[in-house]
């Protein structure tokens, strides 16, 4: 069968949580090509100035310097070309406000990140299976 | 005096939202760099693979636990923190299906047998049901956690006074000594070594912070043959202050 596999943009400040994504993704032997952004207004630019191809789905990290995820989304879903795509949020804050901001914004997941890299692992089979329906 | 009455409260609003922030902090940002030493040890370690000797591999797991115990206070001390703001809805429960609920919980383990005998003539009452069943789990999980018995028991009775429900949870475990049974209500405070039973040492003073909020009380006896006998009043009336 040859799947295409879709695009996926991580929006993450902290380098070890990028390094701790891209180890997962190799782990669960995750092919899908991979972009990177530091932070809100980052992302955007790369999105609205197609800088990249433009991804199903976006993994975003809440507390973020210049822009946070919340207002990235927000901004996101008033975009007309980016308002469909997929976003899993991904957060060390199990703070209510925070969850209900996200799933007012309309995520489709809220990973919470945990303390111990196996965890995290389980976490992203589970999403590649999600991701696998995106890509049929 | 309004003067000073304005003072005080624009001094009590600026210690909350500092306070909040604190709590912020704790949570997120100390959290973080937390985790990368977490996830970095297991990279080192994955990568080293082959060739660790003994002490190396001990040393990791010790890293690794530790690094896991600071992040179980950590959660310790901000659901303290959190007590007197969370969780705070009033439904009407049934108060042996909440222990039962609490039991279930152990109920896959054969070395533990539960006694459950209730005396009610009420047995629905609307309370903060949330915070009960976190005060009782915490209980029972205590008399299993620290029981030094092969065979483990756990009494549990429930009876009623005009004003409160009374819960009295009896275990067959080794007790706490005499000399530190004022200690047990402080946060991460516990009898032995850590090492002994891998516990963050939370749950007493989060409990008792609950029974203080709701206007209960709490009291440790010493059981007959050791083990220890928590008595918890929890009103049937509670009036939190705003």
């Amino acid at each position: 069968m040859n799947q295409k596999l879709v695009n996926i943009l991580l929006v993450e400040d902290d380098e070890v949580d990028v390094m701790n994504v891209k180890r997962a993704f190799s782990k669960n032997n995750i092919k899908n090509p991979l972009f990177v952004a530091g932070n809100g207004i980052e992302a955007l630019e790369m999105l609205e100035n197609q800088i990249i191809p433009l991804p199903k789905i976006i993994i975003l990290d809440i507390n973020m310097p210049k822009m946070n995820g919340i207002e990235f989304l927000k901004v996101m879903r008033e975009n007309e070309k980016l308002k469909n795509i997929s976003v899993f949020v991904m957060t060390t804050s199990n703070e209510d406000s925070d969850k209900i901001n996200a799933y007012n914004l309309n995520v489709a997941g809220y990973i919470l990140k945990p303390l111990s890299f196996e965890k995290f692992l389980t976490s992203v089979a589970t999403l590649k299976n999600f991701w696998q329906l995106c890509e049929m | 005096m309004e003067e000073s009455l304005k003072n005080c409260q624009e001094e009590l609003t600026a210690l909350k939202k500092e306070y909040d922030e604190f709590v912020y902090i704790v949570s997120h940002d100390i959290k973080s760099p937390m985790r990368a030493i977490s996830n970095i040890t297991t990279w080192i370690e994955e990568d080293l693979e082959n060739g660790l000797s003994e002490d190396i591999t001990t040393n990791f797991g010790l890293l690794k636990n530790r690094v896991n115990r600071l992040e179980n206070m950590m959660n310790g001390l901000l659901e303290l923190s959190r007590v007197d703001r969370m969780d705070l809805e009033f439904y009407e429960v049934n108060i042996p299906k909440i222990i039962g609920n609490c039991i279930d919980l152990f109920n896959s383990d054969p070395k533990i047998e539960f006694v459950v005998k209730a005396n009610l003539i009420k047995e629905n009452v609307v309370t903060l049901g949330a915070k009960l069943q976190k005060v009782v789990l915490n209980l029972i999980d205590n008399a299993v956690r620290f029981n030094d018995k092969v065979n483990k028991k756990v009494s549990i009775t429930i009876l009623e006074s005009e004003t409160d429900y009374i819960i009295e949870i009896t275990d067959n475990g080794p007790g706490i000594p005499e000399e530190v049974a004022h200690k047990i209500y402080s946060i991460f405070y516990t009898v032995n070594s850590k090492d002994v039973v891998d516990t963050t040492g939370a749950g007493l003073a989060i409990s008792c912070k609950i029974i203080k909020l709701v206007g209960g009380k709490i009291k440790y006896t010493e059981g007959i043959e050791n083990g220890s006998i928590f008595t918890l009043n929890w009103p049937k009336n509670i009036i939190l202050k705003s």
